[in-house]
């Protein structure tokens, strides 16, 4: 019931917010002012929190040795896991592989997504740009094993790409099952994350700065190195990071476009969880890769800056 | 074009299939147990695990469907691979839950680490084992944690196309140059092991500790760039013209050839590798739930399941007289003589398992080297 | 204004990215139509035959319920902790911030089937396994990064000092952060929560593991099947998904406006 009082009242809705603002300083003094941003970031610790307890589980098994004759981990601990898997030269052959595929799918990722980017907030027609965005978010929804599946149809010895070549007379080539495909198949992948990460780093370079710089007798390729790209710099590190990180744990696109030769670490994880029932070898290599990638990621961040993370912090 | 005709024809059989199934199944109960009060609590469903495609149509049809118009159960087929439920389970009876299946299908090898694992139930009691042949039970473990229900070859299987002279006789086929990037095998090299070491001119009785032929002949076949795969991924090869030559089970083989791809297998000279898949049921069911889940199974070694089932799966099952499909009469991936069964390659699943991930971390060795 | 040569090269590589992005969609579009019984293209014959397939598929149907209440739930959780945690990190001094980054991009560190185990054991341990939400929390916790960082990304667009002119003019630290905070990264917020929809939806490895035949979801489904044979309903399943996708895309069109991505204010 509204009050018939012909006294003056604030509006409802000042009368609530008031009460909010009141019980925020209840529950959250100003004295507390200075620990808001850990008040802020305290339920995402939180909530990776479960995938670190999930860790501890998995370290546990990485202590402990498969016995074949029981198919049951050992009691007691010991790090003959690790040596296993350190020792092996599977192991490192495919180490090296997926580090050095990151890297590369993270060089030409960032590649193409910085002018895709660039385009989209660049672009004048609404429809145009409209349609690149659509463009982008479509091939989430086929998801990685169909969209591999894809792949194999188009790139594969009869496929619409050895067809083509065939007509202007060259003889069809192995396109899938190396190194190659499984590169290109993850650089296609991760185009749309790295789209979406450098745009807004892209949409805070006013177009003026660029005009200016082209008015004082820049070439493009001189404002491109000298002022577009500095300006980016922390949204192309944002996008290298992320491109990095889910490039080195993949597992479907080297699975099924590497032919089952090109494996990468997440692969031979799979193999020794699910195929040799060997939980312990398997967790071992699994917790070596979190810390090959952890040890990376945080070096990025103190050589480089958080990227696009930092901006506001560092000011 | 065939399909508005076959449809229906399909369904009319499986009508008629299910029909004699329920038969059957009340014939192989025990007739106390279903008319009694005391036969436990029926579950609304039971969970099978299968693998999809053809297999779980053959088990459909076979069991699933006879098993729930004789009691009423339903069935639900839970399609996640075996190894990847493989951890589900274990985790579950290591947590003390409930299991996500009733019943596991299963392939022996890993079926036996499960039961050496110790979250199997133990099968010994179900009335109809009385009537398998000795391949039901499973080697080197006690009683029957798991029930074998059928076997299988690792077929050599090829495009008549690519082969005019007529069948490869031989596994060495595989090295021949002009297949060069055509041929495949499966990523771990399973069913590969065992005639490579024949090829490779070793002795099958030196297996496991010995295995130096083997592995040469798969250094010689890595030199042909192999594409390993599973199971889809050879019938999507076959399909694409990107292959010519693979070693793979043979239902997944003969699965091609039905859906159109023009494909042959054969067992080569040196023999090819036969294995056994099976049903067990992990530990942790309610007593109810175990006790229908172990009826499926009785069901599914009785003769008229197996019937329907095997031919669906174009392979032998595990009770004497059972008839062939037509189109697998005297093929050599259907072994029912004993000079057929004598030409094929069994290894004990206990040396299996005791020394498979050696073998695969080995063959990865060699193929991602 | 923009050179000829630089229009040449920006869009030369935009229509290499348009092509590699499109053309897997397009191949499995065509083949979805297919009258044979193969993934094939061009395809076999037209027909529409797995289309009626999957219409009256109703595990399917019930897989798709499923996924988009997983999706539901994961953006729920994603939204408030992902804006959250991307604020603290553009807009707070926080100490040990290396260690955070470095704890906050596990989920893309540690690879899915470790999540996916590890995740298994410590639900499996909490007897909370067999219901969706877990699910939708473990999609939320796998995928967390993105929203963070889209949320940061666009806290750049934030003049710290309009918070300090709110809050002068007698605005409530609330009022302030509702009024003001919030509407600057609305655009991250929006991107950021758009992308953990859809990567819930199409999540299949860590929910392999968290859910069983009775909650299976579409992406585990798919897979699933994917493991034996690959046949066209699979194709048409992932075109309906689209049409769905390009409904979604053009009523967010409507109600909001694509540009909402690109906006920096």
């Amino acid at each position: 019931m509204p009050n018939p009082s012909p006294d003056f009242r604030y509006p409802l809705r000042w009368r609530l917010m008031d009460g909010v603002e009141r019980l925020a300083d209840t529950l959250w003094p100003r004295s507390m002012s200075r620990h808001t941003g850990w008040l802020f970031i305290t339920p995402a610790i939180l909530l990776v929190g479960l995938l670190v307890l999930g860790l501890i589980q998995i370290g546990d098994a990485s202590l402990r040795v498969l016995d074949t004759a029981t198919f049951l981990p050992s009691e007691d601990w010991s790090l003959t896991n690790y040596r296993k898997a350190l020792a092996s030269s599977t192991y490192l052959t495919v180490a090296w592989r997926s580090l050095s595929g990151a890297v590369l799918v993270t060089v030409l990722t960032l590649i193409l997504a910085f002018p895709y980017a660039y385009a989209l907030v660049r672009v004048r027609k609404a429809w145009i740009r409209k349609a690149l965005l659509i463009t982008l978010f479509l091939p989430f929804f086929i998801g990685q094993v169909v969209r591999a599946y894809g792949w194999l149809i188009i790139l594969g010895n009869s496929g619409m790409v050895n067809e083509a070549l065939s007509l202007v007379g060259v003889a069809p080539m192995r396109l899938l099952f190396n190194y190659g495909a499984v590169v290109f198949g993850l650089v296609q992948y991760m185009l749309p994350f790295a789209v979406l990460l450098l745009v807004p780093a892209l949409t805070a370079i006013p177009e003026e700065t660029e005009t200016a710089a082209g008015s004082l007798g820049a070439s493009w390729p001189r404002i491109l190195w000298h002022v577009l790209l500095p300006m980016a710099k922390p949204g192309l590190i944002g996008a290298g990071l992320v491109v990095f990180t889910l490039t080195l744990t993949d597992f479907a696109v080297p699975a099924m476009l590497g032919g089952g030769s090109q494996d990468y670490i997440a692969n031979a994880i799979y193999d020794q969880f699910f195929r040799t029932a060997d939980q312990g070898l398997g967790s071992a290599l699994a917790l070596m890769l979190v810390a090959a990638g952890s040890v990376l990621v945080g070096l990025v961040f103190m050589v480089f800056g958080a990227g696009t993370l930092a901006m506001g912090g560092r000011k | 074009m065939s399909n508005p005709v076959y449809r229906p024809n399909r369904r009319a059989l499986l009508r008629g299939t299910a029909a004699a199934g329920a038969a059957a199944l009340i014939g192989t109960l025990p007739a106390r147990r279903l008319m009694a009060q005391d036969a436990p609590a029926k579950p609304a469903e039971i969970i099978v695990r299968a693998w999809g495609g053809s297999w779980v149509d053959a088990l459909k049809k076979g069991v699933s469907d006879p098993f729930t118009a004789a009691t009423g159960i339903q069935v639900r087929h839970d399609l996640t691979e075996d190894n990847e439920i493989q951890p589900k389970v274990w985790a579950a009876v290591a947590q003390g839950r409930v299991p996500p299946i009733h019943i596991n299908w299963d392939t022996t090898t890993n079926a036996t680490k499960s039961a050496l694992r110790g979250v199997t139930e133990d099968l010994s009691d179900l009335s109809n084992l009385a009537n398998t042949t000795e391949l039901a039970k499973p080697v080197g473990l006690d009683g029957y944690p798991i029930v074998n229900t059928y076997g299988y070859v690792y077929v050599l299987a090829y495009r008549p196309e690519a082969f005019p002279d007529g069948a490869p006789t031989s596994w060495k086929a595989l090295l021949d140059p002009k297949f060069k990037g055509r041929i495949a095998l499966y990523n771990d090299g399973i069913g590969f092991h065992f005639p490579a070491q024949v090829a490779g001119g070793g002795k099958l009785e030196d297996i496991p500790g010995n295995m130096q032929a083997a592995w040469d002949f798969i250094a010689q076949v890595k030199q042909q760039q192999p594409l390993l795969g599973e199971d889809p991924d050879f019938t999507a090869w076959f399909q694409n013209g990107e292959i010519d030559l693979a070693c793979t089970i043979s239902t997944n083989a003969r699965e091609a050839k039905k859906n159109g791809v023009d494909l042959a297998w054969t067992v080569p000279e040196e023999g090819a590798k036969f294995d056994t898949d099976g049903l067990w049921i992990p530990k942790g069911l309610p007593e109810n739930e175990l006790y229908w889940a172990k009826e499926y199974i009785n069901f599914a070694i009785s003769k008229d399941a197996q019937q329907v089932w095997c031919d669906g799966l174009g392979l032998p099952g595990v009770v004497p007289g059972l008839t062939p499909p037509e189109d697998l009469v005297g093929d050599p991936s259907y072994p029912d003589t004993p000079e057929e069964m004598a030409h094929l390659i069994r290894i004990s699943t206990k040396v299996q398992v005791e020394n498979e991930s050696e073998w695969f971390s080995k063959f990865k060795e060699i193929m991602q080297g | 204004m923009i050179s000829r040569s630089q229009k040449i090269v920006v869009w030369s590589l935009v229509w290499f990215s348009i092509i590699t992005l499109s053309l897997p969609t397009l191949v499995v579009l065509g083949a979805s139509l297919t009258a044979g019984n193969m993934v094939a293209f061009p395809p076999q014959g037209l027909s529409l035959q797995w289309y009626e397939k999957i219409a009256l598929a109703r595990d399917l149907q019930q897989a798709f319920l499923r996924s988009l209440i997983v999706a539901t739930i994961a953006t729920i959780v994603a939204i408030p902790v992902g804006t959250l945690a991307g604020l603290a990190l553009s807009r707070f001094q926080l100490r040990f911030t290396t260690a955070i980054q470095v704890w906050l991009m596990l989920p893309f560190t540690i690879p899915l089937i470790g999540s996916g185990i590890g995740l298994m054991l410590v639900f499996g341990e909490w007897h909370v396994l067999g219901s969706l939400w877990p699910v939708g929390v473990a999609c939320a916790v796998i995928n967390l990064p993105f929203i963070i960082w889209s949320v940061s990304s666009s806290a750049v667009a934030l003049d710290p000092d309009l918070e300090l002119a709110a809050q002068n003019c007698g605005a409530g630290r609330v009022q302030t952060f509702l009024h003001v905070t919030l509407p600057a990264v609305m655009p991250g917020v929006i991107t950021g929560s758009l992308l953990m929809f859809i990567l819930a939806m199409n999540e299949f490895l860590v929910s392999l593991l968290l859910t069983d035949a009775r909650i299976v979801t579409l992406p585990v489904l798919i897979y699933n099947s994917i493991r034996s044979i690959i046949t066209p309903d699979l194709a048409a399943v992932s075109v309906v998904f689209i049409v769905i996708a390009l409904a979604a895309i053009w009523l967010l069109d409507k109600l909001v406006g694509l540009e909402i991505f690109l906006k920096s204010k």
